[in-house]
């Protein structure tokens, strides 16, 4: 059984307002006692807590830049907590960015091992999964092309069809994903359901708010880093709806 | 922040496939779709050091053949320490787009690069250890001690090559003192004239520079023919350990830090 159980949790950025300190300013900066600061730290996560059980599937809502995305990458381990702890029971599949790692002078073929390998696939698990990948892709054809001549359709349903190809205990989501054409869209969307039902948990993240009603069975509300309100999506859902046309 | 070395090793044996794919990548690509491929890698140093052997030689009015050999001993560690460093600096910025969207223990980038060059320069070793057997250097059985050379060599880079990597994701103007820095660096090694050669008020910087020892290391089995002295062995390995652990530890201590600064 998974579980995610997260304590305390504050991440902080360092906005600096040079893009990168240069080693001169380093350096002159060191003898200069008055300095003033060049960055400020902007708090994106704040202290949250909360815990998520196996069966429960999540929706994070919230206006942009409320934190949500960075509270989804902290438990990715993609970003590191400033403070407090994330304990994760599970294996996580995260499904923020679809396509990390692809190299278009790469082949489909070999960017089904680069992405699968990034991804956390053993060699073992690609080898069996490669033809299943390719099928889907519906990418036959044109699978040991280097996927800079892909379209950006064909494209997508490669990265797709590797990213779904396994199903995660933790299945982590940044808007569910819908592309490539009509006929492959129904697909995807057909392929997303079976992996939420799957999953032990889920986590979504969407400002789709009819989808957030539909597949998740807890909701929890963020602003500025922290939480709101963490409950039922029927009366969460409505909550912040009012909130956002009143705010 | 904490450091556990063995919960890193683990972690880093773990992923380990994704090293293997990163270091196949880097080998395959850069010269797909050329006709001679992957021997660029190797007709490229021997180019370069043909030429340099040639006109240095008659610059310094010595035998061809003998300098060719004295010059490929030095060039071959040279060319590893500077292609690592220089290198080494785009090993986080390169890749930051993965960085941002995905957990990968860091140190899967700088390793990656540093064994792909570690692949060309042994392989580039082998061309060059046929061509100075055509030529009729004489090679005797101390050539066995080069593996070992080799490790100490890769280790030293490898410190070094961390230390550049993190520094450059602080300060990026690095990228490009980095490069200018070992141009200077290469003429403080005694890669194209004898260790005392170099005489005058630069004289110290020589013996001070770490990557002297390396070259003489070289050297010894390939151009003397003998076995290096343990002396030079033990200070080798010196540095080797020390820049090595210096690059873990500022490596370790600042990799949660760089994703935030990329």
């Amino acid at each position: 059984m998974s579980s995610i159980r997260v304590a305390g949790l504050s991440i902080k950025f360092r906005i600096y307002h040079d893009s990168s300190p240069s080693l001169k300013s380093f350096f002159a900066n060191l003898f200069d006692d008055k300095r003033q600061k060049k960055y400020s730290d902007f708090i994106a996560v704040d202290n949250i807590t909360f815990e998520i059980n196996a069966g429960e599937r999540v929706g994070i809502v919230g206006h942009n830049g409320a934190g949500k995305s960075t509270l989804l990458k902290a438990l990715c381990r993609v970003y590191e907590s400033t403070d407090g702890l994330i304990s994760v029971d599970g294996r996580i599949a995260p499904l923020l960015e679809i396509g990390a790692g692809f190299h278009h002078e790469f082949t489909g073929r070999e960017n089904i091992h680069l992405n699968g390998t990034i991804i956390g696939y053993t060699p073992d698990q690609l080898r069996q999964i490669e033809p299943e990948i390719i099928e889907f892709s519906e990418l036959a054809e044109f699978i040991d092309t280097p996927v800079k001549y892909y379209s950006t359709g064909m494209y997508m349903r490669l990265a797709f069809s590797v990213a779904t190809a396994m199903h995660p205990d933790i299945l982590i989501l940044d808007e569910i994903f819908a592309g490539g054409d009509a006929a492959f869209m129904n697909k995807a969307r057909t392929r997303m359901h079976e992996m939420i039902d799957k999953a032990n948990i889920m986590i979504l993240v969407s400002h789709q708010h009819e989808l957030v009603t539909s597949l998740c069975n807890r909701v929890i509300w963020m602003d500025h880093g922290r939480i709101v309100a963490d409950g039922r999506p029927e009366d969460i859902v409505p909550r912040y709806l009012a909130g956002e046309m009143n705010g | 922040m904490k450091i556990n070395p063995r919960l890193f090793i683990v972690e880093l044996y773990s992923f380990r496939n994704v090293v293997k794919q990163l270091v196949s990548q880097q080998l395959i690509l850069r010269y797909r779709r050329t006709t001679l491929g992957y021997l660029w890698t190797l007709i490229n140093p021997l180019m370069m050091m043909s030429i340099m052997a040639v006109v240095f030689s008659a610059l310094f009015k010595s035998d061809l053949k003998t300098f060719a050999v004295f010059l490929f001993a030095g060039m071959i560690p040279w060319n590893f320490f500077s292609a690592v460093v220089t290198q080494s600096g785009a090993a986080f910025i390169n890749n930051e787009d993965l960085i941002k969207k995905i957990y990968l223990p860091k140190m899967v980038f700088p390793l990656s690069i540093m064994l792909a060059l570690l692949i060309d320069s042994v392989l580039s070793f082998f061309a060059l250890f046929f061509i100075i057997y055509v030529i009729g250097g004489s090679l005797s059985w101390t050539v066995l001690f080069l593996p070992l050379a080799y490790l100490m060599l890769f280790f030293f880079a490898l410190g070094v090559g961390l230390l550049v990597s993190v520094a450059t994701v602080f300060f990026r103007d690095l990228q490009y003192v980095m490069g200018i820095a070992m141009q200077g660096l290469f003429f403080l090694t005694p890669v194209l004239y004898k260790h005392e050669a170099l005489g005058g008020k630069v004289a110290w910087l020589v013996r001070v520079n770490p990557v002297t020892p390396f070259i003489d290391l070289f050297r010894a089995p390939l151009y003397l023919g003998s076995l290096p002295n343990i002396n030079l062995i033990m200070q080798v390995l010196g540095i080797s350990v020390s820049f090595f652990l210096v690059g873990l530890f500022v490596f370790l201590r600042q990799e949660k830090k760089i994703v935030f600064r990329l």
